[in-house]
Protein backbone atom coordinates (compact mmCIF):
# COMPACT_ATOMS: atom_id res chain seq x y z
CA UNK A 1 0.00 0.00 0.00
CA UNK A 2 1.29 3.22 -0.96
CA UNK A 3 -1.66 5.12 0.13
CA UNK A 4 -1.47 6.96 3.24
CA UNK A 5 -3.35 5.10 5.50
CA UNK A 6 -5.49 8.22 6.68
CA UNK A 7 -5.19 12.36 5.90
CA UNK A 8 -7.28 13.60 8.82
CA UNK A 9 -7.51 17.70 8.71
CA UNK A 10 -8.07 20.13 10.85
CA UNK A 11 -6.89 23.55 9.98
CA UNK A 12 -7.01 23.22 6.43
CA UNK A 13 -10.49 21.84 6.79
CA UNK A 14 -11.55 25.09 9.04
CA UNK A 15 -9.94 27.44 6.65
CA UNK A 16 -11.17 26.25 3.86
CA UNK A 17 -14.65 26.59 4.99
CA UNK A 18 -14.16 30.08 6.79
CA UNK A 19 -11.37 32.02 3.54
CA UNK A 20 -11.26 34.23 6.86
CA UNK A 21 -7.69 33.27 8.53
CA UNK A 22 -5.91 36.70 7.12
CA UNK A 23 -4.98 39.41 9.49
CA UNK A 24 -5.14 42.38 7.51
CA UNK A 25 -4.57 45.53 9.43
CA UNK A 26 -4.40 49.23 8.28
CA UNK A 27 -1.64 50.16 6.54
CA UNK A 28 0.14 53.53 5.12
CA UNK A 29 2.75 53.44 1.98
CA UNK A 30 4.83 56.38 3.67
CA UNK A 31 8.42 57.75 2.31
CA UNK A 32 11.56 58.43 4.43
CA UNK A 33 10.42 61.58 6.19
CA UNK A 34 6.58 59.98 7.13
CA UNK A 35 4.76 61.52 4.59
CA UNK A 36 1.39 59.57 3.17
CA UNK A 37 2.51 58.23 -0.56
CA UNK A 38 0.73 56.23 -2.79
CA UNK A 39 0.78 52.32 -2.49
CA UNK A 40 2.10 51.71 -5.42
CA UNK A 41 5.55 53.10 -4.45
CA UNK A 42 5.48 50.82 -1.76
CA UNK A 43 5.85 47.74 -4.21
CA UNK A 44 8.85 49.61 -6.35
CA UNK A 45 12.31 48.11 -5.29
CA UNK A 46 14.20 51.39 -5.14
CA UNK A 47 11.65 53.80 -4.26
CA UNK A 48 13.02 54.23 -0.67
CA UNK A 49 9.18 54.06 0.52
CA UNK A 50 7.81 51.73 2.93
CA UNK A 51 4.73 50.08 4.82
CA UNK A 52 3.86 51.80 8.45
CA UNK A 53 1.40 50.18 10.42
CA UNK A 54 -1.26 51.13 12.48
CA UNK A 55 -0.72 54.72 12.13
CA UNK A 56 -3.12 57.83 11.46
CA UNK A 57 -3.46 60.73 8.65
CA UNK A 58 -5.47 62.86 7.13
CA UNK A 59 -5.64 60.39 4.24
CA UNK A 60 -3.80 62.91 1.22
CA UNK A 61 -0.56 61.58 -0.09
CA UNK A 62 1.74 64.43 1.19
CA UNK A 63 0.21 64.50 4.83
CA UNK A 64 2.32 63.28 7.21
CA UNK A 65 1.37 59.90 9.42
CA UNK A 66 1.85 59.31 12.92
CA UNK A 67 1.79 56.66 15.74
CA UNK A 68 2.99 53.96 13.09
CA UNK A 69 5.72 51.40 13.91
CA UNK A 70 9.27 52.02 13.19
CA UNK A 71 9.43 48.78 11.79
CA UNK A 72 9.54 48.23 7.68
CA UNK A 73 7.39 46.41 6.41
CA UNK A 74 6.42 45.78 2.67
CA UNK A 75 9.95 44.60 1.87
CA UNK A 76 8.86 41.51 0.43
CA UNK A 77 5.98 40.22 -1.38
CA UNK A 78 6.42 42.64 -4.18
CA UNK A 79 7.48 39.98 -7.51
CA UNK A 80 4.74 37.97 -9.08
CA UNK A 81 2.25 40.78 -9.36
CA UNK A 82 2.13 42.31 -6.23
CA UNK A 83 -0.47 41.72 -3.04
CA UNK A 84 -2.16 38.15 -4.38
CA UNK A 85 0.27 36.88 -6.80
CA UNK A 86 1.89 33.54 -6.25
CA UNK A 87 5.10 32.04 -5.78
CA UNK A 88 4.33 28.50 -6.13
CA UNK A 89 4.96 26.71 -9.06
CA UNK B 1 -0.68 2.82 -18.08
CA UNK B 2 -3.64 4.25 -19.32
CA UNK B 3 -6.18 7.50 -19.24
CA UNK B 4 -9.93 6.32 -18.38
CA UNK B 5 -12.78 9.32 -18.50
CA UNK B 6 -15.52 8.94 -16.34
CA UNK B 7 -18.35 10.68 -14.88
CA UNK B 8 -17.43 13.27 -11.94
CA UNK B 9 -19.03 13.21 -8.94
CA UNK B 10 -22.02 15.49 -8.92
CA UNK B 11 -21.02 17.75 -6.29
CA UNK B 12 -17.24 16.95 -6.94
CA UNK B 13 -16.84 20.87 -6.27
CA UNK B 14 -17.98 20.73 -2.84
CA UNK B 15 -16.25 17.46 -1.95
CA UNK B 16 -12.95 18.94 -2.89
CA UNK B 17 -13.22 22.73 -1.41
CA UNK B 18 -14.42 20.34 2.57
CA UNK B 19 -10.79 19.71 1.54
CA UNK B 20 -9.19 22.70 1.07
CA UNK B 21 -8.62 22.53 -2.88
CA UNK B 22 -10.80 25.71 -2.91
CA UNK B 23 -9.27 26.41 -6.19
CA UNK B 24 -10.60 23.86 -8.09
CA UNK B 25 -12.08 26.09 -11.47
CA UNK B 26 -9.96 28.16 -13.75
CA UNK B 27 -11.24 31.75 -14.39
CA UNK B 28 -12.30 30.73 -17.53
CA UNK B 29 -14.86 28.46 -15.58
CA UNK B 30 -13.50 25.35 -16.91
CA UNK B 31 -12.40 22.68 -14.24
CA UNK B 32 -8.73 23.08 -13.09
CA UNK B 33 -9.60 19.80 -10.90
CA UNK B 34 -10.37 17.93 -13.73
CA UNK B 35 -11.84 14.19 -12.09
CA UNK B 36 -13.68 13.56 -15.52
CA UNK B 37 -10.76 11.70 -16.15
CA UNK B 38 -7.90 9.88 -14.28
CA UNK B 39 -4.87 7.97 -15.07
CA UNK B 40 -4.46 4.36 -14.14
CA UNK B 41 -1.00 2.42 -13.99
CA UNK B 42 0.89 -0.52 -12.74
CA UNK B 43 2.37 -0.72 -9.45
CA UNK B 44 5.32 -1.77 -11.72
CA UNK B 45 5.22 1.62 -13.47
CA UNK B 46 4.68 3.05 -9.81
CA UNK B 47 7.88 1.05 -9.15
CA UNK B 48 10.01 2.85 -11.64
CA UNK B 49 8.38 6.13 -11.33
CA UNK B 50 9.55 6.14 -7.49
CA UNK B 51 13.05 4.90 -8.53
CA UNK B 52 13.65 7.10 -11.11
CA UNK B 53 12.63 9.76 -8.53
CA UNK B 54 15.50 8.58 -6.09
CA UNK B 55 17.66 8.74 -8.75
CA UNK B 56 17.44 12.02 -9.67
CA UNK B 57 17.50 13.12 -6.15
CA UNK B 58 20.94 11.57 -6.17
CA UNK B 59 22.12 13.31 -9.27
CA UNK B 60 20.67 16.27 -7.74
CA UNK B 61 22.80 15.66 -4.36
CA UNK B 62 25.94 15.28 -6.46
CA UNK B 63 25.36 18.39 -8.71
CA UNK B 64 24.88 20.51 -5.98
CA UNK B 65 28.80 20.22 -4.82
CA UNK B 66 30.24 20.36 -7.95
CA UNK B 67 28.37 23.41 -8.28
CA UNK B 68 29.58 24.67 -5.20
CA UNK B 69 33.25 23.07 -5.87
CA UNK B 70 33.42 24.62 -9.31
CA UNK B 71 31.85 28.31 -8.59
CA UNK B 72 29.10 27.30 -11.22
CA UNK B 73 26.26 30.07 -9.18
CA UNK B 74 27.01 32.91 -11.41
CA UNK B 75 27.03 30.63 -14.68
CA UNK B 76 23.28 30.00 -13.20
CA UNK B 77 22.49 33.83 -12.86
CA UNK B 78 22.65 33.94 -9.24
CA UNK B 79 23.36 36.46 -7.02
CA UNK B 80 27.11 36.78 -5.79
CA UNK B 81 25.95 38.31 -2.54
CA UNK B 82 24.16 34.96 -2.11
CA UNK B 83 27.18 32.67 -3.06
CA UNK B 84 28.40 32.73 0.94
CA UNK B 85 24.87 31.61 2.50
CA UNK B 86 24.10 29.13 -0.43
CA UNK B 87 27.65 27.62 0.81
CA UNK B 88 27.10 27.41 4.37
CA UNK B 89 23.89 26.29 3.71
CA UNK B 90 24.42 23.11 1.62
CA UNK B 91 27.31 22.11 3.72
CA UNK B 92 25.58 22.52 7.17
CA UNK B 93 22.61 20.81 6.01
CA UNK B 94 19.47 23.01 7.63
CA UNK B 95 16.55 21.71 7.67
CA UNK B 96 14.91 21.06 3.88
CA UNK B 97 11.00 19.90 3.81
CA UNK B 98 9.98 18.83 -0.05
CA UNK B 99 10.14 19.26 -3.33
CA UNK B 100 8.60 18.47 -6.86
CA UNK B 101 10.49 16.10 -10.04
CA UNK B 102 8.19 16.98 -12.53
CA UNK B 103 9.09 14.12 -15.31
CA UNK B 104 7.71 13.10 -18.96
CA UNK B 105 6.72 9.73 -18.73
CA UNK B 106 5.23 8.00 -22.05
CA UNK B 107 5.21 4.27 -20.66
CA UNK B 108 8.71 3.31 -22.04
CA UNK B 109 11.21 6.09 -21.02
CA UNK B 110 11.21 8.49 -17.93
CA UNK B 111 12.86 12.09 -18.60
CA UNK B 112 13.45 14.53 -16.10
CA UNK B 113 11.92 17.70 -17.25
CA UNK B 114 12.67 19.95 -14.66
CA UNK B 115 12.82 20.46 -10.20
CA UNK B 116 11.16 22.35 -8.69
CA UNK B 117 12.54 22.32 -5.25
CA UNK B 118 11.76 25.71 -3.25
CA UNK B 119 8.09 26.24 -4.05
CA UNK B 120 6.60 24.25 -4.98
CA UNK B 121 2.75 23.67 -5.28
CA UNK B 122 -0.04 21.22 -6.26
CA UNK B 123 0.58 19.39 -3.15
CA UNK B 124 -3.26 19.67 -1.75
CA UNK B 125 -4.71 18.19 -4.88
CA UNK B 126 -1.75 15.14 -4.44
CA UNK B 127 -1.39 14.24 -0.85
CA UNK B 128 -5.44 15.28 0.15
CA UNK B 129 -7.77 16.02 -2.94
CA UNK B 130 -6.80 12.80 -5.15
CA UNK B 131 -6.43 10.44 -1.70
CA UNK B 132 -10.06 11.50 -0.80
CA UNK B 133 -11.28 10.81 -4.27
CA UNK B 134 -9.65 7.48 -4.29
CA UNK B 135 -11.17 6.78 -1.16
CA UNK B 136 -15.26 7.58 -2.29
CA UNK B 137 -14.65 6.59 -6.05
CA UNK B 138 -11.91 3.60 -5.71
CA UNK B 139 -11.48 2.33 -2.38
CA UNK B 140 -9.64 -0.74 -3.48
CA UNK B 141 -7.05 0.57 -5.59
CA UNK B 142 -3.50 1.83 -4.49
CA UNK B 143 -2.45 5.43 -5.44
CA UNK B 144 1.59 6.80 -5.23
CA UNK B 145 0.32 9.13 -2.45
CA UNK B 146 2.06 8.78 1.52
CA UNK B 147 2.82 12.93 1.30
CA UNK B 148 0.31 13.61 4.00
CA UNK B 149 1.97 10.56 6.96
CA UNK B 150 5.69 11.53 5.23
CA UNK B 151 5.22 15.43 6.03
CA UNK B 152 3.78 14.70 9.28
CA UNK B 153 6.97 12.43 10.17
CA UNK B 154 9.17 15.30 9.11
CA UNK B 155 7.86 18.23 11.16
CA UNK B 156 8.29 15.77 14.31
CA UNK B 157 11.46 15.44 13.48
CA UNK B 158 11.98 19.16 13.11
CA UNK B 159 10.44 19.66 16.56
CA UNK B 160 14.13 20.19 17.70
CA UNK B 161 15.50 22.45 15.56
CA UNK B 162 12.66 25.28 15.22
CA UNK B 163 11.77 27.94 17.05
CA UNK B 164 8.15 27.77 18.60
CA UNK B 165 6.28 29.26 16.22
CA UNK B 166 7.11 28.41 12.91
CA UNK B 167 5.74 31.08 11.25
CA UNK B 168 4.24 30.08 7.11
CA UNK B 169 4.40 32.80 4.69
CA UNK B 170 3.20 33.32 1.05
CA UNK B 171 2.43 35.49 -1.64
CA UNK B 172 -1.17 35.96 -1.20
CA UNK B 173 -2.72 34.02 -4.09
CA UNK B 174 -5.61 31.14 -3.15
CA UNK B 175 -3.30 28.29 -4.12
CA UNK B 176 0.01 29.60 -2.13
CA UNK B 177 -2.60 30.54 1.00
CA UNK B 178 -3.83 27.06 0.62
CA UNK B 179 -1.06 25.36 0.13
CA UNK B 180 0.80 26.80 3.33
CA UNK B 181 -2.37 26.10 5.59
CA UNK B 182 -2.01 22.49 5.02
CA UNK B 183 1.57 22.54 5.65
CA UNK B 184 1.03 24.38 8.69
CA UNK B 185 -1.92 21.65 9.55
CA UNK B 186 0.29 18.75 8.65
CA UNK B 187 3.36 21.01 10.98
CA UNK B 188 0.36 20.94 13.75
CA UNK B 189 -0.55 16.80 13.66
CA UNK B 190 3.44 16.85 13.90
CA UNK B 191 3.52 18.79 17.63
CA UNK B 192 4.70 22.17 16.27
CA UNK B 193 2.90 25.67 16.98
CA UNK B 194 2.15 27.93 13.73
CA UNK B 195 1.60 30.94 12.55
CA UNK B 196 0.21 32.81 9.42
CA UNK B 197 1.82 35.67 7.96
CA UNK B 198 1.82 37.35 4.39
CA UNK B 199 5.33 38.09 3.01
CA UNK B 200 3.93 41.64 2.00
CA UNK B 201 3.60 41.79 6.21
CA UNK B 202 6.51 40.43 7.52
CA UNK B 203 8.82 43.17 9.41
CA UNK B 204 11.96 43.89 9.33
CA UNK B 205 13.25 45.30 12.56
CA UNK B 206 16.70 46.99 12.00
CA UNK B 207 17.33 48.26 15.52
CA UNK B 208 17.68 44.46 16.62
CA UNK B 209 18.72 42.91 12.85
CA UNK B 210 15.44 40.43 12.68
CA UNK B 211 12.55 40.03 10.61
CA UNK B 212 9.26 40.67 13.14
CA UNK B 213 5.47 39.36 13.14
CA UNK B 214 2.56 41.86 12.63
CA UNK B 215 3.12 42.20 16.46
CA UNK B 216 6.64 42.73 16.13
CA UNK B 217 7.39 39.42 17.47
CA UNK B 218 10.68 38.45 16.55
CA UNK B 219 10.08 35.12 13.98
CA UNK B 220 13.16 32.77 14.09
CA UNK B 221 11.69 30.35 11.97
CA UNK B 222 9.81 30.65 8.65
CA UNK B 223 8.54 28.33 5.99
CA UNK B 224 8.07 30.40 2.84
CA UNK B 225 6.07 29.85 -0.23
CA UNK B 226 8.34 32.57 -1.80
CA UNK B 227 10.96 32.08 -4.27
CA UNK B 228 14.22 32.72 -3.06
CA UNK B 229 15.16 34.69 -6.05
CA UNK B 230 11.87 36.87 -5.53
CA UNK B 231 13.37 37.53 -2.28
CA UNK B 232 16.61 38.53 -3.14
CA UNK B 233 15.96 41.18 -5.75
CA UNK B 234 13.34 42.86 -3.15
CA UNK B 235 13.81 45.22 -0.94
CA UNK B 236 14.53 42.96 2.25
CA UNK B 237 16.73 40.75 0.23
CA UNK B 238 20.27 42.40 1.96
CA UNK B 239 18.42 41.71 5.29
CA UNK B 240 17.11 38.11 4.39
CA UNK B 241 20.92 37.56 3.92
CA UNK B 242 21.90 38.60 6.81
CA UNK B 243 19.59 36.79 8.69
CA UNK B 244 21.80 33.86 7.52
CA UNK B 245 24.68 32.10 8.83
CA UNK B 246 28.29 33.48 8.09
CA UNK B 247 29.84 31.27 5.39
CA UNK B 248 32.71 30.56 8.08
CA UNK B 249 30.42 29.01 10.20
CA UNK B 250 30.54 25.41 8.21
CA UNK B 251 29.54 23.28 11.27
CA UNK B 252 26.46 20.63 11.06
CA UNK B 253 23.57 21.66 11.80
CA UNK B 254 21.74 20.10 14.59
CA UNK B 255 18.74 20.34 17.53
CA UNK B 256 19.86 23.01 20.50
CA UNK B 257 23.10 23.93 18.94
CA UNK B 258 23.67 27.89 19.63
CA UNK B 259 21.49 29.61 17.58
CA UNK B 260 23.57 32.48 16.72
CA UNK B 261 25.52 30.71 14.90
CA UNK B 262 23.14 30.12 12.43
CA UNK B 263 21.85 33.97 12.50
CA UNK B 264 18.53 34.81 13.22
CA UNK B 265 16.06 33.34 11.03
CA UNK B 266 15.83 29.95 10.26
CA UNK B 267 14.59 29.64 6.20
CA UNK B 268 12.25 26.84 5.44
CA UNK B 269 13.24 26.10 2.21
CA UNK B 270 17.22 26.51 2.42
CA UNK B 271 19.06 28.87 0.16
CA UNK B 272 20.66 26.68 -1.44
CA UNK B 273 17.29 25.36 -3.13
CA UNK B 274 18.13 28.09 -5.41
CA UNK B 275 20.65 25.89 -7.32
CA UNK B 276 18.01 23.10 -7.83
CA UNK B 277 15.01 25.27 -8.87
CA UNK B 278 17.27 27.10 -11.33
CA UNK B 279 16.85 25.66 -14.61
CA UNK B 280 20.31 25.67 -15.40
CA UNK B 281 20.30 22.79 -13.05
CA UNK B 282 19.26 20.56 -16.20
CA UNK B 283 22.31 21.45 -18.55
CA UNK B 284 24.83 20.73 -15.30
CA UNK B 285 23.23 17.05 -14.27
CA UNK B 286 23.49 16.20 -17.99
CA UNK B 287 27.19 17.75 -18.35
CA UNK B 288 28.09 15.68 -15.09
CA UNK B 289 26.11 12.12 -16.44
CA UNK B 290 26.14 12.67 -20.19
CA UNK B 291 23.98 9.77 -21.73
CA UNK B 292 21.64 9.25 -17.94
CA UNK B 293 19.07 7.19 -19.18
CA UNK B 294 17.31 9.49 -16.53
CA UNK B 295 17.64 12.65 -18.32
CA UNK B 296 17.07 14.94 -21.22
CA UNK B 297 20.41 16.34 -23.14
CA UNK B 298 20.81 19.89 -22.15
CA UNK B 299 22.67 23.13 -22.43
CA UNK B 300 23.57 26.62 -21.38
CA UNK B 301 25.20 27.84 -24.34
CA UNK B 302 22.66 27.13 -27.12
CA UNK B 303 20.66 24.00 -28.80
CA UNK B 304 24.17 22.71 -30.37
CA UNK B 305 23.22 19.56 -32.06
CA UNK B 306 19.13 19.79 -31.04
CA UNK B 307 16.81 20.32 -33.61
CA UNK B 308 13.64 19.57 -31.29
CA UNK B 309 14.34 21.51 -28.15
CA UNK B 310 13.03 23.38 -25.16
CA UNK B 311 14.13 26.86 -24.26
CA UNK B 312 13.19 27.53 -20.53
CA UNK B 313 14.58 30.87 -18.96
CA UNK B 314 16.60 30.11 -15.76
CA UNK B 315 14.27 31.57 -13.57
CA UNK B 316 11.23 30.73 -15.54
CA UNK B 317 7.65 30.03 -13.57
CA UNK B 318 4.25 28.09 -14.72
CA UNK B 319 5.58 27.59 -18.43
CA UNK B 320 6.48 31.37 -18.66
CA UNK B 321 8.51 32.52 -21.03
CA UNK B 322 8.89 29.28 -22.28
CA UNK B 323 9.46 28.27 -26.55
CA UNK B 324 8.84 24.90 -27.78
CA UNK B 325 10.70 23.96 -31.03
CA UNK B 326 10.81 20.77 -32.89
CA UNK B 327 12.55 19.72 -36.77
CA UNK B 328 13.80 23.45 -36.53
CA UNK B 329 9.91 24.93 -36.07
CA UNK B 330 8.65 26.77 -33.35
CA UNK B 331 5.78 25.52 -32.01
CA UNK B 332 4.75 27.61 -29.03
CA UNK B 333 6.74 30.82 -27.68
CA UNK B 334 8.74 32.98 -29.35
CA UNK B 335 12.59 32.61 -29.60
CA UNK B 336 13.06 36.06 -30.25
CA UNK B 337 14.96 38.03 -28.04
CA UNK B 338 17.07 37.81 -24.30
CA UNK B 339 16.63 37.99 -20.78
CA UNK B 340 19.04 39.37 -18.25
CA UNK B 341 19.26 35.87 -16.66
CA UNK B 342 19.74 33.39 -19.74
CA UNK B 343 18.24 30.02 -21.16
CA UNK B 344 18.34 26.01 -20.75
CA UNK B 345 18.27 24.16 -24.15
CA UNK B 346 16.51 21.07 -22.92
CA UNK B 347 15.54 18.33 -26.02
CA UNK B 348 12.08 17.63 -26.03
CA UNK B 349 11.17 14.56 -24.32
CA UNK B 350 8.20 12.02 -25.16
CA UNK B 351 5.30 12.13 -23.24
CA UNK B 352 2.09 10.05 -22.20
CA UNK B 353 -0.61 11.95 -24.49
CA UNK B 354 -4.35 11.00 -24.68
CA UNK B 355 -7.29 12.14 -25.23
CA UNK B 356 -6.00 15.48 -26.62
CA UNK B 357 -3.92 15.98 -23.65
CA UNK B 358 -0.18 16.06 -22.79
CA UNK B 359 0.78 14.72 -19.17
CA UNK B 360 3.54 15.64 -16.57
CA UNK B 361 3.95 13.65 -13.69
CA UNK B 362 4.75 15.29 -10.78
CA UNK B 363 6.73 13.26 -8.76
CA UNK B 364 7.13 14.62 -4.81
CA UNK B 365 9.73 14.25 -2.02
CA UNK B 366 9.45 14.55 0.96
CA UNK B 367 12.90 15.12 3.33
CA UNK B 368 14.46 13.74 0.28
CA UNK B 369 12.57 10.33 -0.06
CA UNK B 370 10.03 9.68 -3.06
CA UNK B 371 6.69 10.37 -1.74
CA UNK B 372 3.92 10.63 -3.84
CA UNK B 373 2.61 11.95 -7.00
CA UNK B 374 0.26 14.11 -9.20
CA UNK B 375 -0.77 14.25 -12.76
CA UNK B 376 -0.98 18.03 -14.52
CA UNK B 377 -2.41 18.24 -18.24
CA UNK B 378 -2.15 19.95 -20.77
CA UNK B 379 -3.58 21.02 -24.15
CA UNK B 380 -0.12 21.98 -25.84
CA UNK B 381 3.45 21.01 -25.30
CA UNK B 382 3.51 23.28 -22.13
CA UNK B 383 2.61 22.56 -18.50
CA UNK B 384 1.93 26.23 -16.99
CA UNK B 385 -0.76 27.71 -14.63
CA UNK B 386 -3.85 26.71 -16.34
CA UNK B 387 -2.95 22.82 -16.89
CA UNK B 388 -5.50 20.90 -15.19
CA UNK B 389 -5.02 18.18 -12.02
CA UNK B 390 -5.97 14.70 -12.84
CA UNK B 391 -6.02 12.32 -10.23
CA UNK B 392 -4.22 8.68 -10.42
CA UNK B 393 -4.78 5.12 -9.06
CA UNK B 394 -2.40 1.70 -9.47
CA UNK B 395 -3.30 -1.84 -9.25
Amino acid sequence: MRKSREVQLTLLAAIALSMTACRDEHRDCVDAQNHLQSDINCRAETSGSHFVYGGSSGGNVGDTVVGGSSVSRGGFGGTGGGDGGAGGE
Amino acid sequence: MRRLTVTPRSDWQKRVERVGLTYHTLADGTPYWDEGAYWELTAGEIDRLEAATAEVQRLALAAGDVILNQDRLAQMGIPAAAGPAIRAAWNSEPPALYGRLDLAYDGTTIKLLEYNADTPTGLVEAAVAQWYWLQECYPDADQFNSLHEKLIAKWKDLKDYTSSPVYFADGGSEEDRMTVTYLRDTAEQGGLKTRHVAMHDIGWDAKHSRFVDLDNHAMETLFKLYPWEWMLSEPFGPDALSTLPPSAALQEWGPRKDRRLWGSMLWIEPIWKMMWSNKALLAILWELNPGHELLLPAYLDGPRELTSYVRKPLFGREGSGIAVVQDGVTLEGVLAGENAQGYVYQALASMATAGGKTAVFGSWLVDGEPAGMGIRESTGPVTNNTSCFVPHLFR
